[in-house]
């Protein structure tokens, strides 16, 4: 019996010994890359680089999508390799980044640089995951709107590549011109569908997607929070304001004169729209190569106006962040800085995946009409909102619309819940 | 020979007893040293990243293992073993860590430890407006002392040294070489300068975390060319557990109750940290505006829609085994194969394909509808029609299950009673009422109950069919008519203003578990009777 006890105990010793050794090995590189050891003082009196034999790499990681991972990995390394890092790209789905890294920063195992979007910021701030920066004149490389769309509570968090934003879409076999007013779409709604026995109508939204729907919103004078210095104010919520109910009863007068139906998805939009069966559509740059492959003959034109003037869309930008958990926070933005914010780097995330970009020499010199029509449509663009808040907007605004497009309430009264709605989430 | 035998069996048993030891308690003692390894490192590993919680399970697991191996009396315990510390692993470790979240704020907003968040706020800083930005060289010397070579804007170069005052220097002072174009010397006496390749390698560790020049304006390295007189932004107070701000000189205390350091005008920094809060997530959800709004309605809904969906699966799915239990029915395993289907297809897909059917500008099944009837209903955005859409969706996911149980369960009843109760002179439904229903809910009643159990829950085919839509209107948050418990308390957990709030809907899943869990007691309650027909047949 007593054996049995000094065995156990004895070969627990030798495996925990033999466990520990390995640890230590295991653990030993990752301790290198973070603490960085000096580099032998004498190898620079020269001014000849390549003296030196495969200088230590410093690795950073970079977390990103599968569009843009191969650009980073190939372009982004042979310049970070001048400067003697490399990066080390873990490739995960867009969406992914910002749930993933929630875990993963924290616990020590996440990136040195994510990509990301800007409306991200309200979440990823409040959990302390993401670091200021500051890229001083760099700054005026950029589109100011994409620069403020990165700055939260007055402090900027990356640095941007793309914007995107939906344009009005309109079908040039059934409209010369887009119409320029929402009364304009009224108008050519009657005519196509005198003309056409009801089959052909103006133009179809999505019933559900307040997203589409904010252009008409505020081009009568709503919104969603009001917009002060300091960014988007969550006190005031504006989807009962006077011109977000005088956008919705224009939608009501719509559907009640038989020019708009119900039930309206991603999907019947697009196929109503390349079908021929509505002139126009309101849709983002993502639509572009399914509209193209159609073969319908559009073009892209910024939104109606209505009292207060033009539509003007949500503004999406996506863009480069540095965790707050990297041990090389100053290398990453130096990264950031000097590497990814160049002309070479910039037109290869375009050429990947054509969206406007960011960095105004890239965006200016674009010889893709559509994108150059969908970053016009974007200059005047609201930036979408980031603060936490928003979350509690989409559905409750979701159903407003889809309960006026389906006829169940006025206006008013469905735009006046939504708000109640919002605020009530908003306080509890 | 009689001196050789005691030594050649006294060898034979040693050998035996040898044997024996190897092939039973060496190895389980080298296969327990193993295994308590793993587990010392990681209880290692998980003490170091301070969490206890998991430690403890982990120890408790280690201890229950190895007092299975070590006493001769839980020998049966000893294979079950393996499969015992993995449930106490995957399933107890899960549960209590989901009951204890519940009585934290862990969500967004209160992601980090305190240690964390102290560390994160400490890291901000800000250029004071008397505060300059220089561009900056460095040099290092042979002992590793580090110079920076610095540039104002008005052009002034100045030498600075870690923690010492800054030097004014003018390019023809004796222990300074030669300038390059942009103003720096190429080397400064006893000192080389630090090209690119060498600063990046320590600029994090080992060049940011140094101060030059005189407090309380000192200059930090701000980025690979520039430097500052960066303040932190926020002081931390040890002793105090509080902030100063260092622009304002506001102060912001630890609020332990809500995991946020707090001024008194109630201004909170970003991020909280994460706290135990007792009961106040429970209190929440039961004072909440949204459960005083169109919780009835929906709980209500939520049972119609788990019974109906039960009962409906099961009457389609019994006639359907009835039918096809009749051994003269042609073709009927080819059909019967067919049948199963819907439950051969992932639920997803069956739910895609059957929101396309039924969309109403292309569907299958709706413009068919229009074209013979000329009328389609709603199915996504009328009260009723769309929980009529949801329940046959759900009918279609879940008869062929019904089917197969019942198919199984017809077998089992013996054919000499419906014989004699034939011969009793008892109809064909007569025979169904009186002794193929009640022997049949002796078999399947159970299956029926969890059936019950999972719809009551079913959070996929609700919110893959319409999100829970179309909505209620003026209900106080936003709720829709095919939302059942757990697809609207999603929304109240996920969709709050506060965005993503783990401890409430943690909170939430324990007060539905203890909903769930007492239905269906009460329903095996009930199930007892069926449990006396049995005896009694």
């Amino acid at each position: 019996m007593n054996k049995k006890y000094f065995w156990f105990a004895s070969l627990l010793i030798i495996f925990s010994l033999v466990l520990a050794a390995c640890g230590g090995q295991v653990e030993t590189p990752t301790e290198e890359v973070v603490e960085a050891p000096p580099e032998p003082t004498e190898v620079v009196v020269e001014e000849e680089p390549e003296v030196e034999e495969e200088p230590e790499l410093v690795e950073l990681v970079v977390w990103a999508d599968e569009l843009r991972a191969p650009i980073i990995n190939d372009l982004g390394n042979q310049f970070a390799n001048e400067y003697g890092v490399s990066l080390t790209i873990q490739e995960m789905g867009f969406g992914d980044i910002r749930d993933q890294l929630a875990v993963a920063g924290p616990a020590g195992e996440g990136p040195d640089i994510l990509i990301g979007a800007h409306d991200w910021l309200g979440q990823l701030v409040s959990n302390g995951l993401v670091s200021p920066l500051d890229f001083g004149e760099k700054e005026s490389e950029f589109l100011d709107a994409a620069i403020t769309a990165f700055v939260y509570e007055g402090q900027l968090y990356g640095l941007p590549y793309a914007t995107e934003n939906i344009a009005f879409f309109c079908n040039k076999d059934l409209v010369d011109t887009a119409p320029t007013t929402w009364d304009e779409v009224t108008a050519l709604a009657v005519d196509l569908e005198a003309a056409s026995d009801g089959e052909v109508t103006a133009w179809i939204i999505q019933t559900i997607d307040p997203y589409h729907h904010f252009p008409l919103t505020n081009s009568f004078g709503g919104y969603v929070f009001g917009l002060t210095d300091e960014g988007y104010d969550p006190d005031d919520v504006g989807l009962d304001s006077s011109g977000a109910i005088a956008a919705g009863e224009w939608l009501q007068d719509m559907v009640e004169a038989g020019h708009l139906s119900a039930d309206v998805d991603y999907d019947v939009l697009h196929t109503y729209f390349t079908t021929g069966k509505a002139a126009c559509i309101g849709t983002g740059p993502w639509a572009l190569s399914m509209i193209r492959d159609s073969g319908v003959n559009y073009f892209i034109s910024p939104f109606p106006a209505g009292d207060t003037g033009a539509g003007r869309p949500f503004l999406g930008v996506q863009g480069f962040m540095v965790s707050a958990f990297s041990e090389n926070q100053l290398l990453a933005q130096t990264v950031l800085d000097e590497i990814f914010a160049t002309e070479e780097f910039m037109q290869a995330m375009y050429d990947v995946d054509p969206r406007p970009s960011a960095y105004l020499e890239v965006r200016d010199s674009t010889d893709d009409a559509d994108i150059a029509a969908f970053a016009a449509a974007g200059a005047t663009g609201y930036p979408m909102p980031a603060i936490p808040a928003m979350g509690s907007v989409w559905e409750a605004w979701g159903n407003a619309t889809s309960l006026i497009i389906t006829q169940q309430l006025d206006a008013a009264d469905a735009l006046a819940d939504a708000a109640t709605q919002v605020r009530t989430l908003i306080a509890e | 020979m009689s001196t050789n035998n005691p030594t050649a069996r006294e060898r034979k048993l040693s050998l035996a007893l040898l044997r024996k030891f190897f092939s039973s308690m060496a190895l389980r003692i080298l296969g327990l040293a193993v295994v308590d390894a793993f587990a010392i490192m990681l209880l290692y590993l998980l003490l170091r990243d301070g969490v206890w919680p998991i430690a403890a399970i982990l120890v408790l697991t280690t201890l229950v293992v190895n007092v299975i191996n070590f006493s001769d009396r839980l020998i049966p315990l000893r294979w079950m073993s393996p499969a015992l510390a993995i449930i106490m692993l995957m399933v107890l470790y899960p549960i209590l860590f989901t009951v204890y979240t519940a009585f934290t704020n862990y969500g967004d907003g209160h992601l980090l430890t305190k240690i964390q968040t102290i560390r994160r706020i400490s890291q901000d800083t800000y250029l004071p407006e008397e505060g300059n930005v220089y561009h900056w060289v460095g040099y290092r010397s042979p002992e590793g002392d580090f110079l920076l070579w610095l540039i104002d804007e008005d052009g002034q170069a100045f030498l600075a040294q870690p923690d010492k005052s800054l030097e004014q220097v003018s390019p023809e002072d004796s222990q300074i070489g030669q300038l390059d174009n942009a103003g720096f010397p190429l080397n400064v006496e006893g000192y080389t300068r630090m090209e690119l390749l060498d600063v990046i390698p320590i600029l994090d560790s080992q060049l940011a975390p140094l101060e030059f020049g005189d407090p309380p304006l000192t200059i930090r390295i701000k980025s690979i060319r520039e430097a500052a007189q960066l303040k932190p932004r926020f002081e931390y107070d040890d002793e105090q557990d509080l902030f100063i701000e260092n622009i304002t000189g506001t102060v912001y205390f630890a609020d332990e109750s809500q995991g946020q350091f707090t001024s008194s005008e109630g201004v909170s920094l970003n991020p909280g940290y994460q706290v135990e809060i007792g009961w106040r997530n429970f209190d929440r959800l039961f004072n909440s505006p949204a459960l005083s709004g169109p919780f009835i309605q929906i709980f209500i809904w939520t049972i119609v829609f788990a019974f109906l969906s039960v009962f409906t699966t099961f009457a389609l799915g019994l006639f359907l085994a009835l039918v096809y239990n009749d051994p003269t029915f042609p073709f009927r395993k080819l059909i019967r194969a067919f049948l199963i289907m819907p439950y051969a297809i992932p639920g997803i897909i069956g739910i895609l394909i059957w929101r396309g059917m039924l969309n109403p500008h292309f569907g299958v099944l709706t413009t068919n509808l229009v074209n013979i009837v000329g009328w389609t209903p709603g199915w996504f955005t009328h009260p009723i029609w769309s929980k009529v859409g949801v329940l046959i969706v759900n009918l279609w996911l879940g008869f062929p299950y019904m089917m197969l149980v019942c198919s199984g369960a017809l077998q089992t009843i013996p054919s000499e009673i419906y014989e004699a109760a034939t011969v009793d002179g008892a109809g064909v439904w007569q025979r169904f009422r009186k002794i193929t229903l009640p022997l049949l809910f002796v078999n399947v009643g159970p299956l029926l109950i969890s059936s019950f159990t999972m719809n009551f829950n079913n959070f996929a085919v609700i919110y893959a069919y319409n999100e829970g839509r179309p909505p209620i209107p003026g209900t106080i948050t936003p709720a829709g008519y095919t939302d059942i418990l757990i697809s609207y308390t999603y929304r109240i957990a996920f969709e709050s203003g506060r965005g993503s709030d783990y401890g409430y809907a943690n909170a939430i899943t324990i007060v539905i578990f203890l909903i769930v869990a007492s239905i269906t007691l009460v329903q095996y309650r009930a199930m007892g009777t069926w449990e006396e027909i049995s005896e009694n047949v």
